[in-house]
């Protein structure tokens, strides 16, 4: 019982952080303090996987998501330099739009959810609490393993690293025909660059 | 119609020829070479004539002359299926009056074409004058030897078209382009009439189809028509089909149906034949190519309404006012227009006025014609032939010296006879033709109409026709003595000369024709009805007085016109308002253009331009307006911001959402 | 009080409700922000919300399982390749054309 009340207390606790932070998150004039607010939200979605018993999940999610991706946001607000840039609010039409699309979706999901009846679980199963579950599934060659799509999302993430570098290299000057790079055009161009263009062809013998 | 001579198989021949001139002339070989342009249509028209001897030749050797003379049809084949049991066919019939028209329509016409390789050598439309006039060619021979009335009055309107186009030939001027309008405005307007008259015709005609028809259908079927239909002349023209419109009324004017019918049908051949009160397109057509002139408005298309009235012929006897109406059309005109003719001094104007009294002339003796005195049809029909011969000769012979000379002035010319004498010899026997001096082509036909107005006792009209005749010699012989006598009056007359051979060849043939037509005995060819008794021999009560007014008319103009024109003068002096008045041809054209301009223009035609302007343009603005105002306001939602997209999008899917699970739950 | 709260332990409505929230919190952001990377934050808060509802049903529907977990984790992975890609675009954007607000990213409209 004790241990259902804590429960109890835990989720409404972090329930609430979660959705004030994400106000927050979507409200803030400063991104800066957008994606701190972020941090928090994540957080507070770790918490909630603790109680949902999904310990290794928790930690994932601290690692990547608060370790990495908040980390790189914060990142490119500041390359972007709109760290001490106060937002403009949006357009009154605009945040009318946007609040009753989401509360359209919010009181749908909401009546959904209403009558929604799930089957209810089989008495005495417990999750897999350790890791070494998940990671056999992710890693398991059979009907019922994730190794297809693991090794899919590895590959996902390494084109997403060379991508982004790409993107976010230098850009060539204006002159130039768009590349992918911008270092040594005439090698990926497919358009060559003017000065090459405009000599005449030689006449092949 | 079993084991027809080949000729008469291929008779379809005749209007094919020149339709494929028409096309091969005008799509092919007029942009490739012009001399061959001209060529391929003399030729296409020469074959044809010769088709058209060749298939007279066998009709009267089918049915020899002096015995009955059946239309037969000789090709058909259903062209215009509206209905099960109601179709228009497209076929060749021949009767003699057909033939007769085929006969004078080809060489009338192939003579022309050749005049016209001279005449229209170096016009720049030497290729598209040759197209148009195979088109014309074309179309008459289809009017010709329609076998019902539907293809009768495609032909009519392609004839109309045609002509609009040949007056129109010269485009460049003012004058030809309103003359071409005028012309295709009149006579639309006549053949609005027409058209009604063939509804009114076709429609209660076909409500008695199924009565009548299977009594006629074999006696049609013998003459070549294998599916009677309620538009051939076999049925429009039968006797019982006859009686039974005749009987049947309008319900207002207390008319019968059969005459309303009828005098709208005369109201298309009045415009097309240029009677009065229709008659003002024909002098300012004019304004096109002479020979056009020659063919269309002088010899062949204009009595295509007197063409009408023959084919018809028994159903305007059945209905005795419609052919009262023909008969107090053609008096008046003839009389009318040869009075004009006397005072205008532009040489194809004077010809043009001769033409619509020897066209009245025609009708006048197409309207004393009866069962039983069915003469009038024969003289009718036959001052039709040789007046097509010898007026297309005069015309020619105007040309010629238009040529020649420079002007349409019969005053700036004057002393041609020295100077081109094949000329001046065809004009005279064309002149003395017209005239009605024997052994000319006229004489003989004149008198015919004459003999058939005096012996049915129409003796009013008789003496009109007489006075007519006397007319017709004077102003005939004053156009000759002032064209071809005296001194040289205009710049160009001393500098005459005469035409090459490609243009005198056709004025000497047509000039022989004009001279001895007039001994081919037609009452035996052409008559309507049981067989008559045609007379041959001349009649001396009809030649002497014809004769002696005609040598009066022309004793006249010796005295007025042979020196110099000064008693003319005096006399128009003398004459005053009246001469004046008939100068300016009883100002018709001003009333008709007082009532257009006074009326039609500011009442009718104006309000219809405005409610065409702002009702019907508006409302096609309207629809644009529509449209661009629909686009400004869509185009608002296509911000180009990916956000606002956004919006749309989830509120779409929420919205089919909330479809799903009303139609789900 | 502690029955109380201990009776009222968060069923999977509750759960669904939050995750639906953040999701239209983050739904919210995506449709307002003017920023670019503020319409990236919002996303990875619909993302994490999306995961979150992976985990919530994995606990109440199967919890013998872990398969929702592990879709969760595909979930994190994929938001980290996005946010990756995203970034770089929009520095090389910013570079480009000195901003990045989208009020101004309008060129499709012409």
């Amino acid at each position: 019982m004790m241990h259902d009340a804590a429960l109890t207390v835990l989720f409404y606790v972090l329930g609430a952080g979660a959705i004030l932070c994400a106000l927050a998150v979507v409200n803030a004039r400063r991104l800066l303090r957008a994606a701190l607010a972020l941090m928090f939200v994540l957080l507070a979605s770790a918490g909630l996987y603790l109680l949902l018993g999904a310990e290794f999940l928790a930690g994932i999610q601290v690692l990547v998501y608060v370790g990495g991706i908040v980390i790189l946001i914060v990142f490119a607000v500041m390359l972007t330099s709109a760290a001490d840039l106060l937002e403009d609010h949006p357009s009154p039409g605009r945040m009318l739009a946007g609040a009753v699309a989401s509360i359209s979706f919010l009181v749908f999901a909401g009546g959904v959810f209403a009558r929604l009846e799930l089957a209810a679980p089989a008495p005495g199963a417990r999750p897999p609490a350790d890791a070494s579950a998940i990671g056999r599934r992710l890693l398991d060659f059979g009907s019922e393993g994730y190794v297809l799509p693991f090794e899919l999302l590895s590959l996902l993430l390494l084109a997403a690293v060379i991508g982004g570098i790409a993107v976010a290299r230098k850009t060539p000057p204006r002159d130039q025909p768009f590349t992918s790079g911008g270092d040594a055009p005439g090698e990926v161009d497919i358009v060559l660059p003017r000065s090459q263009r405009d000599e005449p062809e030689e006449p092949r013998a | 119609m079993p084991d027809l001579p080949l000729a008469l198989q291929f008779a379809w021949l005749i209007p094919a020829l020149p339709f494929a001139a028409f096309i091969a002339v005008g799509l092919g070989v007029s942009p490739l070479s012009k001399r061959a342009a001209g060529l391929v249509a003399t030729l296409a028209v020469a074959a044809a004539a010769l088709c058209a001897w060749l298939v007279a030749w066998e009709y009267y050797g089918l049915y020899p002359p002096d015995a009955a003379h059946p239309a037969i049809v000789v090709w058909s084949f259903e062209w215009l299926p509206y209905d099960a049991g109601l179709s228009a066919s497209a076929g060749v019939l021949l009767d003699p009056i057909a033939v007769l028209l085929l006969v004078v329509v080809t060489t009338v016409s192939a003579l022309i074409h050749v005049y016209s390789i001279g005449y229209m050598g170096g016009d720049p439309g030497y290729g598209r004058f040759f197209t148009y006039m195979n088109l014309f060619t074309f179309s008459m021979l289809g009017l010709v030897v329609a076998p019902n009335i539907i293809q009768m009055y495609v032909c009519w309107e392609l004839v109309g078209l045609s002509s609009f186009l040949l007056i129109g030939f010269y485009y460049s001027k003012p004058e030809a382009v309103a003359a071409a309008k005028k012309a295709f405005i009149v006579t639309r307007f006549a053949d609005l009439g027409f058209l009604i008259g063939i509804l009114l015709l076709g429609f209660h005609g076909h409500a008695s189809f199924a009565e009548l028809a299977p009594a006629i259908a074999p006696e049609a079927a013998a003459q070549g028509v294998a599916n009677l239909q309620a538009f051939d002349f076999h049925y429009l023209t039968h006797p019982e089909v006859l009686a039974r419109l005749q009987a049947a009324s309008v319900p207002f004017l207390g008319l019968s149906l059969l005459t309303l019918a009828m005098v709208l049908v005369f109201m298309g051949a009045a415009g097309k034949s240029a009677m009065f009160p229709l008659h003002i397109w024909l002098p300012d057509a004019m304004e096109g190519p002479t020979p056009v002139s020659a063919l269309i408005h002088a010899a062949t298309m204009v009595v295509a309404g007197v063409y009408l009235v023959a084919r018809l012929m028994p159903a305007f006897a059945a209905s005795g006012d419609a052919l009262a109406v023909v008969m107090g059309v053609g008096v008046f005109t003839s009389l009318f227009a040869a009075v004009i003719a006397v005072t205008q001094d532009d040489i194809k104007r004077i010809l043009a006025f001769s033409t619509l009294s020897q066209i009245g002339y025609m009708m006048l003796a197409l309207g004393v014609c009866s069962p039983a005195h069915p003469l009038g049809y024969t003289a009718g029909m036959f001052h039709l032939a040789t007046h097509a011969f010898f007026k297309a000769l005069l015309f020619l012979c105007a040309g010629a010296v238009i040529h020649a000379v420079h002007s349409n002035n019969i005053w700036d010319m004057g002393g041609l006879a020295r100077k081109m004498p094949i000329t001046h010899a065809a004009f005279l026997a064309a002149t003395l033709a017209i005239a009605g001096v024997w052994p000319f082509a006229g004489f003989f036909s004149k008198d015919e109409i004459l003999l058939a107005a005096f012996s049915s006792g129409h003796t009013a009209v008789f003496a009109a026709a007489l006075l007519v005749a006397g007319l017709t010699a004077f102003y005939m012989f004053r156009l000759y003595f002032v064209t071809f006598w005296g001194g040289h009056r205009g710049p160009h007359a001393a500098h005459a000369r005469e035409a090459p051979a490609v243009m005198w060849v056709p004025l000497a043939a047509l000039a022989a024709v004009s001279a001895v037509a007039g001994f081919v005995p037609i009452g035996s060819f052409v008559s309507w009805g049981e067989a008559h008794e045609v007379p041959h021999c001349i009649d001396l009560r009809i030649a002497i007085p014809a004769t002696a007014i005609a040598l009066l008319g022309f004793a006249l103009a010796w005295r007025l016109y042979a020196r110099d024109g000064a008693g003319a003068a005096r006399a128009a002096a003398a004459l005053g308002i009246l001469y004046r008045t008939i100068k300016r041809k009883f100002y018709v054209d001003e009333a008709y253009l007082a009532v257009t301009k006074g009326f039609i223009f500011p009442y009718i035609a104006r309000p219809i331009a405005w409610f065409d302007r702002h009702a019907v343009d508006g409302g096609v603005d309207l629809a644009g307006w529509i449209t661009r105002t629909t686009g400004r306001l869509c185009r608002r939602l296509q911000t180009g911001q990916v956000q606002t997209y956004g919006v749309w999008f989830v509120g779409g899917i929420l919205f089919v959402l909330l479809l799903l699970w009303a139609a789900l739950a | 009080m502690l029955e109380f709260l201990a009776a009222h332990k968060p069923g999977h409505v509750e759960w669904l409700l939050l995750s639906a929230t953040l999701f239209a919190i983050g739904l919210y952001g995506v449709l307002t922000r003017r920023n670019a990377v503020g319409i990236l934050i919002s996303v990875e808060l619909m993302l994490n919300s999306a995961a979150l509802n992976f985990v919530v049903f994995n606990r109440f529907v199967a919890p013998a399982a872990c398969d929702g977990q592990i879709t969760a984790i595909f979930v994190i992975a994929v938001a980290a390749a996005e946010v990756v890609v995203g970034m770089a675009i929009f520095v090389a954007l910013f570079r480009h054309r000195g901003t990045i607000d989208v009020n101004r990213m309008n060129t499709m409209k012409d």
